[in-house]
Order: structure tokens, then sequence, then C-alpha cells
């Protein structure tokens, strides 16, 4: 069980508050309201890049990293297409630092020109080492496109191409911060061993006189549903053939989210799943096959990936995984959803062991609209039944849902 | 309202932690069986470590071939019977073989422990390493390492380890697909005969560890017996080339790896080590860092590191930069290194060294799988009870000058290896 406060500041922040006595740390994590799905279609990879400057000297802060560092802490950022999430820890007796430092930076940046000419730099290799100099890094680069064909997440979060991020300009940063970067587009959680009068009184002292702002509404529609097969074949320099498939499915908070989590699971997660156990253990098409949801808060993506043994085709790998998915629809039974429900528990439980998780997973929850979700989800796993189950992923995994990206060794001719 | 948002509010260093030993229980056969207690979480790890690791074994990938094969069938379960069983409980088994130890760990609700017993005591004595299965694993062991030789990294990391240490140490001992290939059966099923076959070298139970939990565990291992580390028996002394370029095709940056053999934890500079490395490379306001990510923006990353094997230990420094701008980057670290053993780090600069590093520390030793992790160290070392409330009291009281000889002493630009892979 979670344990949580929730209050408002009068210019609208959200603030959660989750006390742990038994840590010596206290965590601030920073949910903003915006990721790669608010860029404009000329200007992606932006959402990430501003991440990255949002550590390049604030208003009345030159160096963010070394006054956290003075004061023993340490922080990191992610961005995905839906948000971007800032998180500290500290020990426990420095955790003012910490506010002093996310509400600088929330109340204004400092817009260095060499802080952006330095971070787009590092952004482009950033590029270079996980998307270029990667065998198969280039795979969501090529496969998103194909997935969508109007939604944004029809590109990575790092980006298109290296030149949206090249042209970056200093107006565009300003504009982006303006945009989205505002009490009223965040989620504030500070858990740890703070309790919660104290959390109040940082929050009213470092963040309160920060102004709301007016927050760019979403400018995109909702991806319409596909109706044909799509395939997409690209050659690369690797050493093995791969394959690569993704069916839409529900987003987040929609009917049959759990459903195709789960069935992810028993297709392709562990040894025993479906699709492992058939595919690279008895009929040995392919040394590893991976099947995992991508989760958004739009409708995702349900995405099978494995790489091919010598001297299979992609037309026979796409058949049978084709055909599996079939006949697991068919045979799956209760005593194999009884064993990804257990795994799902026991993945849930293990990550609560963790304070930092926690006070993501509730930064998460409350952006999604229904905090409480932190303590119940398990139980939305637990809820799911074989034949609705069964239906849903009969819908989901039609060739007429799916982009298949057939990736082809040189090498491997 | 803050009276002046210039002025950063006031810090407390840290000063002490208390640190909880583990519990240990030894069992009539002579095998400890350690514990981190933390009521408060509902879940369990435990840790079956053997002295089973790569620096063992008798040729290359017979130690983590061996490792690997456990989970793929017993005499009395296949493969997939297993994987059925213990993923029907929500058990997650995961295998690892290091250059020193091996591990079998088993992650779980308290409840499943013990449905999932007697499968990991029947993988500990009965494992069956059937042919059909070796071809199998030894496929797709090839293949995952095809790919990973298309990574520059990989090929810089592999080649350090064997120049730095020697082919034919067991701390440099590379695998190629070679070694793979001539993996037997024979040769899997002596060294579980020898290495893991109803023997233990210690156990950690971590999680909400109960009476119940230690009460199922002593007595799964009721047929076990204790297994003594292995002392360490090779010592190289064969010349080896100091610069090493590896060509990748098709690649668009570089992996540069740079640094030498060095020592372990036992070594008694091995803690100042840590801070010196620290500044050079080890967090993000290092000097590396600072210099050439954050001001030179040559790459996304760039980090040092101290590695420590129970009887020895090595030093690197390790980037990827655009291929066009590797000599610029060599030459970045050279000079760093360089200003580090000429120049006694500044008084500001130290003091934000050892406030991050106590942080991390104590962040290190938050949580119960972290404590059971500071505590298996300890164990595996032969350490002190002492040596974490030591580490405290080193780091504060390390000066620059000391920092300084240390750079001197270790840091020498003749003693290190340099490896480039990519253009």
């Amino acid at each position: 069980m979670i344990n949580y406060q929730r209050f408002f500041l009068t210019n609208g922040l959200t603030v959660i508050h989750h006390h742990d006595p038994n840590t010596k740390l206290c965590v601030l994590n920073i949910l903003y309201k915006v990721g790669s799905k608010n860029e404009l279609p000329n200007k992606t990879g932006f959402a990430h890049l501003f991440e990255h400057l949002m550590f390049g000297g604030s208003v009345n802060i030159s160096d963010y990293d070394d006054e956290l560092q003075k004061a023993g802490g340490e922080n990191n950022a992610f961005t995905s297409n839906d948000i971007t999430n800032y998180y500290l820890t500290l020990p426990q007796q420095n955790i003012e630092t910490g506010f002093w430092l996310e509400s600088d930076r929330m109340l204004s940046l400092d817009f260095s020109e060499q802080s952006l000419d330095v971070q787009r730099n590092v952004v482009i290799e950033e590029f270079k080492e996980r998307y270029l100099n990667q065998p198969y890094g280039d795979i969501w680069l090529k496969l998103l496109p194909l997935a969508y064909k109007i939604h944004p997440y029809n590109w990575p979060t790092i980006g298109k191409e290296i030149s949206h991020i090249e042209s970056a300009s200093l107006d565009d940063v300003k504009n982006f911060f303006f945009s989205f970067y505002a009490p009223n587009n965040a989620i504030l959680v500070v858990a740890g061993n703070i309790d919660l009068d104290q959390t109040k009184a940082l929050c009213q002292k470092w963040f309160a006189e920060i102004p709301s702002r007016e927050v760019r509404k979403p400018d995109y529609e909702q991806e319409p549903k596909q109706t044909e097969a799509r395939f997409l074949s690209i050659e690369a320099d690797v050493p093995l053939h791969a394959i690569v498939k993704a069916y839409h499915m529900p987003a987040r908070m929609e009917n049959g989210y759990y459903e195709s989590d789960l069935l992810s699971d028993m297709l392709g997660s562990g040894r025993s799943a479906i699709l492992y156990q058939e595919l690279v253990k008895n009929q040995r098409l392919f040394s590893e096959l991976d099947c995992y949801i991508t989760g958004d808060i739009d409708r995702g993506l349900f995405v099978i990936e494995g790489k091919l043994m010598k001297n299979i085709t992609h037309e026979k790998a796409n058949e049978e995984i084709e055909k599996t998915l079939r006949l697991a629809l068919e045979s799956i039974e209760e005593k194999d959803l009884q064993k990804v429900k257990n795994k799902t528990e026991t993945t849930i439980r293990f990550n609560e062991v963790n304070v930092l998780n926690r006070a993501m997973k509730l930064a998460y929850c409350e952006m999604l609209g229904d905090i409480d979700l932190a303590n119940s989800e398990a139980d939305q796993y637990l809820k799911v039944n074989l034949q609705t189950l069964k239906a849903m992923g009969k819908d989901m995994l039609r060739a007429e849902n799916c982009s298949t990206l057939f990736y082809i060794s040189k090498n491997a001719k | 309202m803050p009276s002046n948002r210039k002025l950063a509010p006031a810090v407390r260093e840290i000063n002490k932690v208390i640190i909880k030993p583990a519990d240990c229980l030894t069992l009539p056969s002579g095998i400890k069986m350690y514990s981190v207690n933390d009521p408060s979480v509902d879940v369990l790890k435990i840790e079956f470590v053997f002295d089973a690791g790569a620096r063992l074994q008798p040729s290359p990938y017979v130690a983590s071939a061996t490792n690997a094969m456990l989970v793929e069938g017993t005499t009395k379960y296949t493969s997939k019977e297993l994987a059925e069983n213990l993923d029907f409980f929500g058990a997650y088994l995961q295998n690892r073989s290091g250059s020193d130890d091996a591990t079998l760990t088993l992650f779980c609700l308290p409840r499943h422990l013990e449905s999932c017993l007697p499968f990991v005591v029947d993988i500990l004595t009965n494992a069956s390493y059937s042919e059909h299965e070796l071809i199998t694993q030894k496929e797709n062991a090839i293949q995952r390492l095809m790919v990973n030789e298309g990574k520059t990294s990989y090929l810089a990391r592999r080649s350090f380890y064997e120049s730095v240490f020697g082919y034919n140490n067991p701390y440099g001992t590379p695998v190629y697909q070679q070694d793979i290939n001539n993996i037997s059966r024979e040769t899997l099923v002596s060294y579980y005969e020898n290495k893991y076959r109803a023997k233990l070298k210690y156990l950690m139970i971590s999680g909400s560890v109960g009476s119940m939990v230690i009460d199922k565990l002593a007595s799964a291992l009721s047929g076990f017996t204790e297994q003594n580390q292995t002392k360490y028996v090779y010592a190289t002394t064969q010349e080896r080339a100091k610069k090493i370029a590896i060509h990748k095709d098709g690649s668009v940056q570089s992996t540069i790896r740079i640094g030498r053999k060095l020592f372990g934890r036992n070594h008694p500079d091995f803690r100042k080590m840590q801070l010196l490395n620290l500044v050079l490379g080890g967090y993000f306001g290092s000097r590396l860092m600072s210099n050439i990510r954050e001001e030179k923006g040559l790459t996304y990353g760039i980090y040092s590191s101290l590695e420590s094997y129970l009887y020895d230990g090595a030093f690197y420094i390790e980037t990827d930069i655009n291929n066009d701008l590797v000599e610029l980057g060599v030459s970045e670290i050279y000079k760093e290194l360089h200003l580090l053993s000429t120049q006694p780090i500044g008084e500001e600069e130290l003091n934000t060294a050892k406030s991050y590093m106590l942080g991390s520390f104590l962040r290190s030793l938050d949580g119960v799988f972290e404590q059971a992790n500071r505590q298996r160290i300890l164990i595996d070392y032969g350490l002190s009870a002492e040596y974490y409330e030591e580490f405290i009291e080193i780091i504060k009281n390390t000066n620059s000058l000391s920092l300084l000889e240390l750079a001197n002493k270790y840091l020498k630009q003749e003693d290190l290896y340099e490896v480039v892979a990519g253009k």
C-alpha cells in the first residue's frame, strides 16, 4: 500500500506527498505533461533536447548539477512520447536544496546560447550513439512512420532526423518553455523521510510564487483505424535478419489495456512464454523473440520482435509467428492466465520496494487522472477474465492491424 | 517566498550512517545463510552463490555456459517444465556468471517460496545438461555474440581486458565464436559436478525474511556441502601492445577505452582511489564529463571506472566519439590525466566530490536489497564490519596532496592501454 496525500497550490501545481520513515533519503519527482507528441512535425526531438537544456542553468542558479552534488544529491530525467519526468534524491537533511533547484528552473531558465550549442551537439551524439552506431538501432526510426500515419507517435523521442535538432533556435526554446513548463502543467511528488507539514511549508515557500501560464493545447488527431497489413523491408549492415511486428493496441485508460499487457506476457515474457517455446525452442526459427507493449497514453503498440536463425526467410518467420498467435488465442487456458497474473503481481511488489519508483508511479497515475491506480493496479490485472482477453487478442492481433518490418542483413544473404 | 533565490539553502554533511550487519546462521554443513530482513516489504530475493566464476574455468566460456544451462532441464523436469512451474508461482530465476563467482537468484513473493524451492534444489542437484538443449544454447549464444560484435563498445571492451590482463589471465579471457563452438557437454557436466552439484559458497536472503523462510531454506539445503573460495593462481608477465586499433566497417562513432590493470577492494589505496576516480570521471560533475561533454559537446557520455575483482582490479575511461574527433578526444583525456597528476585538486571541487560521494554512499544503503549487496561485498572480500564506517572517515580525511600522489603513482600515461574501436 502506497500512502499519499494530495494538495494543490493556487498557481495550479499538483503536489503529492508520500511518507516513508524507513529511508534516509528524500525524493522530488516532477512530471511535466509534455512529450514528443506535443512537438511539431518539422521540429521533432525538441521535448527531449529541452530535457537536456533544463540542466543548463536557470534564472538564479548557473549550475544545477554542481549545486545538487554539493548537497550529496543525484538526479536524472527521461522524455517519452507523453511526458518529461525529472527526479532527484537527496539525503533527507538536505531536501530543501531540491526545492530550491526545481522551483528555480520552473520559474525560468537562463536561456543561454552557449548551453543550447553544447546540448545540441550532445543530443546529436546521443542520436548517433543509440540510433545509428548500434546494429538495429534505427528500427524505431523506420517502424513508427509505418505504424502511425498522422499521430505524432510516428517519430521517436530522439526526433525524426538530426537536422531537426541542428536547427533548434533559442526562440524555439523560450517558446517551448513558456508553453509547457508551468506549475499548472506539472505534478510534483515529494517522497521519503519528510513529513506533510514540512512538505507543505517548502512547497509554499519555493513554488507558490511561480505564475500560472497558458499551456498550449495538444494539436493533433488520433490515428485512424488501420485497415490493411503494412510491410516494409530495409537492408543494413547487421549480422542477422530480424523481424518486428507492431499491432495497434488500446490506449492506457481504454478497455483492453490490461488484457493486452497480460497477453504480451503470455506470448513473450519469460522462458515458458508461448512464442519463445514454440518458435525459439521447438521450431528453431529464432534465436531470440520478445513480445511487449509500449503502453502509451494514446493508442500504443503491441510489439513482437525477433532475430532469425540462419537460412530462415522473413516470409517463413512471419507466417509462423502469425500461425502461432492464432493457435495460442484458441488454446490458452485459465492456468496460463493465472501464471501471468502471478508474475505481474510479483513485478509490482518488487517495484514498490524502492521509494523513487513509488514516487514516479504516483506522479504517473495522477497524470492519468486516477491516482488511486497506484494502489489498485494489481487488482486491475487480477480482474482480467480469460474470455475477454481472448476476444480482445483476436481483435488486436489481425494482420490488417499490423505493421511488419523485415530487417534484412546484407551479410546473411 | 524565499528571501533570495540566488542563495543556496544550508547544507548539512553526512557524518554517520548506521549499518546493521547481516544476520548469519551456520548450518551443520558449515554453509552460512546470511539474511537482511525488512518486514515492511512483501518480497524475497534469495541468492545462491557459487565459487564458479570465469576465473576458475578450464577453458573459455565454460563458466558462463555451465551457469546458463542450469535452468535448461534436470533429470526430473524438462527445461519447459521448470520454466512453467516457476513462472506459475510468479517467480523469476536469474542466473549470472561473473569473473569470480556465479549466482542463481530466486525472486518471489514469500507465500510462494515453498512451492518454488523444490525446483531450485532440483536444478542445483540434478541438472541434466541435455545435448539437445546445449545445441540450442550454443546457437543462440553465437547469434547474440554476432550482434555484440557489431557494436564498437563491445569490441573495445573485449580487447581491453584481453590486453590489460593478458589472454591467459582468468580476468582477461575473451569469448570468441570458436570458444562457444568448442563447448562440449562433458566439460559442462564436469564443471557442474565440481562447482555446483549440492554445493554452495553461501546464501544471501533479503526482503521479508521471517523465521519460516529461514527454516525452509535450511531444510532445503540439508544435503549441501560448503564450498571454499579457490585462491588466485595466475600472474601474468607477458608484454603486450599498448595501443590497439580495431576497425569496424560502417561505424559512425568510435569507442575509446583507456586504462590499466590496477587493484581490487582489498588494496589499502582502493577507497582513496575511488575518490580520485570520481573527480576524474565518476559522476556528472567530473572533469571528463565537464570538459568533453558539457564544454565541448564531443560525446553523449564519458566516464571512468574502478573495477574490483577478488584478486585484482582495473581502471578505465570509456566514451563514444565521432570518428573524425577521436584524436581530439584522446588528447583531451590525456590532458585531464596530466592535470590530475601535476596540480592539486582545488578545495571546492574536492568538497563537492566528497559530498556527492557520501550522498551516493547513503543511496547505496537505501532499501533492503541495496543493504544486502553491501553485505555481500563484505563477505566476498572478507572485510570487517567497520569497513563502511571507515569509508566515511577515509573520504572525509583525504586531502588533495594525497590524491596528487595517487594520480602520479597509478595514472601515468606510460602505464595505460589505449583501445579505439570503430574508424
